[in-house]
């Protein structure tokens, strides 16, 4: 039998120089005060950075919370407000599919999105939203709700729009996480998208979540803060719990 | 890892290598025309690499879109700590076979030295020798590499780098789930799909093995000897323990604390 050991360090790499990404941290990096603001900020990023219309962030959490966060324009809180009333559209296909629902042209015969969406679709048009693109906030089994950026002419995200996206997404997901479970505020801030995919962070959030009888969120946000206040890299913590050199207790929490 | 539905009993010292070959490729295709967990699948092809092809460890990923390559099955420890110093050090094979889109290999690591100045001593600290790194490619597309190290310097045959290249486009078509990709954005909801189900996977193994008091490789069992005696898919088993629906303490465990 082979062994299959713990996922060790940092098992992501770099394909290319991110400019974006540096830049997105910079952007995102804020004054406590500020950090009641992050959803707002990062769809503001998104309309300034990504050649989109609009953006918004709706809150859909396991705590039950459910609403829209914020949006940078009106056709952008109709877009959200839509779908939830509704409970359909992109944005409630990408949280039930955990993926993107991305719509380049939402009349196009070949996205079939009013065969899809109906009801969202004549609301949608009424606005002169011509294209959608829904990003699920969710770290594996965490989802917290959903970012949608709309365009009000037909169109394709390019590549480096995407990352940006996807980057502005895991922003979000932090950011939402902490207004859902009012999360210390101070280090909201630490957007490290290379850590998203070091495993073992994934496997010490569950150890946590183990440990102290707590959800995965609260577990994530605990595993965090404690990695903040000792001053440490998540992935170093984490791989100091997956290697049970460190527990949490219930004064962690 | 072993397979969850082996095509017979794993007795590879009993079969040709053809028959091997066979069986792997019968037991991918069946897996395609079935429902299948992306994960799952990837996590076959990396065994298959070691079981068919012999090769000492494998390691398949995937670019995440956001500029970065990221771990979503690997048949072992030492591939990993490969992959990590990839990442550390922005070099490397299967960083060229993804930016390139073509295989990369190196028949003797020790060689390389010059070529790859922070991977090398890496490599040979884990006690490999050689390594294939091959494309995972759709048309113009690359989305990640499979890579195969071996702990002798030297390279698999012709043959067998050739039926690498198709274990990677079966992973490809696994991943794409065969739908035609004619812009980023569906690409973006495969991928996304498949990196965060490894991501709830992680999540799962953590809970269960602090829960049961078990390892990582005891509570990936757990996990996938749950999704099998019950045909449900193994991301599904994952997000139903994380979301405290399914009792950790009832699925099946064997082992104990590593």
């Amino acid at each position: 039998m082979r062994r299959a050991l713990p996922w060790l360090h940092r098992p992501t790499v770099r394909v290319a120089p991110v400019d974006d990404s540096d830049r997105w941290a910079r952007l995102l990096a804020g004054s406590a005060q500020e950090q009641a603001d992050q959803p707002l900020r990062i769809c503001q990023l998104c309309v300034e950075t990504l050649g989109v219309s609009g953006a918004g962030i709706a809150m859909v959490t396991t705590t039950g919370n459910r609403g829209v966060v914020c949006a940078t324009n009106d056709i952008s809180a109709r877009v959200e407000d839509l779908q939830l009333t509704l409970g359909e559209g992109p944005c409630i296909d990408a949280v039930e599919s955990g993926a993107p629902v991305v719509v380049p042209d939402l009349d196009s015969p070949v996205g079939l999105a009013t065969d899809r969406w109906p009801a969202f679709m004549e609301g949608a048009s009424a606005a002169g939203v011509k294209a959608v693109f829904a990003f699920p906030l969710r770290v594996g089994a965490i989802s917290v709700g959903v970012m949608d950026l709309y365009r009000d002419t037909v169109g394709d995200l390019s590549s480096s729009q995407l990352r940006g996206a996807l980057l502005a997404a895991d922003a979000a997901a932090l950011a939402v996480l902490h207004l859902d479970l009012d999360g210390d505020e101070a280090f909201a801030d630490s957007v490290d998208s290379r850590s998203t995919y070091q495993l073992q962070v994934h496997q010490a959030t569950g150890m946590v979540m183990g440990q102290l009888n707590v959800t995965i969120e609260q577990a994530f946000l605990l595993l965090r803060a404690r990695a903040f206040a000792e001053g440490r890299a998540l992935a170093d913590l984490a791989t100091d719990v997956v290697a049970r050199r460190v527990r949490f207790t219930p004064e962690d929490s | 890892m072993t397979h969850a539905n082996p095509p017979h009993d794993p007795d590879s010292s009993g079969r040709s290598r053809e028959q091997a070959l066979a069986d792997t490729f019968v037991m991918l295709a069946d897996t395609l025309v079935d429902d299948y967990d992306v994960v799952e699948l990837l996590d076959h092809l990396v065994d298959a690499c070691v079981d068919v092809l012999g090769a000492t460890a494998a390691g398949l990923l995937l670019d995440d879109q956001k500029g970065n390559l990221a771990v979503v099955a690997s048949s072992s420890h030492e591939a990993q700590l490969l992959e990590v110093f990839v990442l550390q050090s922005n070099e490397g094979p299967c960083l060229e076979c993804v930016r390139d889109g073509v295989a990369v290999t190196s028949a003797n690591i020790d060689r390389d030295a010059e070529r790859w100045p922070l991977f090398v001593p890496a490599a040979l600290a884990a006690g490999f020798h050689a390594v294939v790194a091959v494309p995972l490619r759709l048309r113009n597309q690359r989305i990640g590499a499979l890579s195969l190290f071996s702990n002798t310097p030297e390279l698999p045959s012709v043959d067998d780098r050739r039926v690498a290249q198709a274990l990677a486009d079966v992973a490809t078509i696994g991943i794409l789930q065969q739908r035609a990709v004619h812009r980023s954005g569906l690409l973006a909801e495969q991928l996304q799909h498949a990196l965060h189900s490894r991501v709830a996977i992680e999540q799962a193994k953590g809970l269960l093995a602090e829960r049961n008091d078990v390892d990582m490789e005891a509570a990936f069992a757990a996990l996938r000897a749950h999704a099998r005696n019950n045909n449900l898919k193994l991301t599904e088993v994952a997000l139903a323990v994380v979301r405290g629906e399914l009792d950790p303490r009832t699925l099946p465990t064997r082992g104990t604390t590593g």
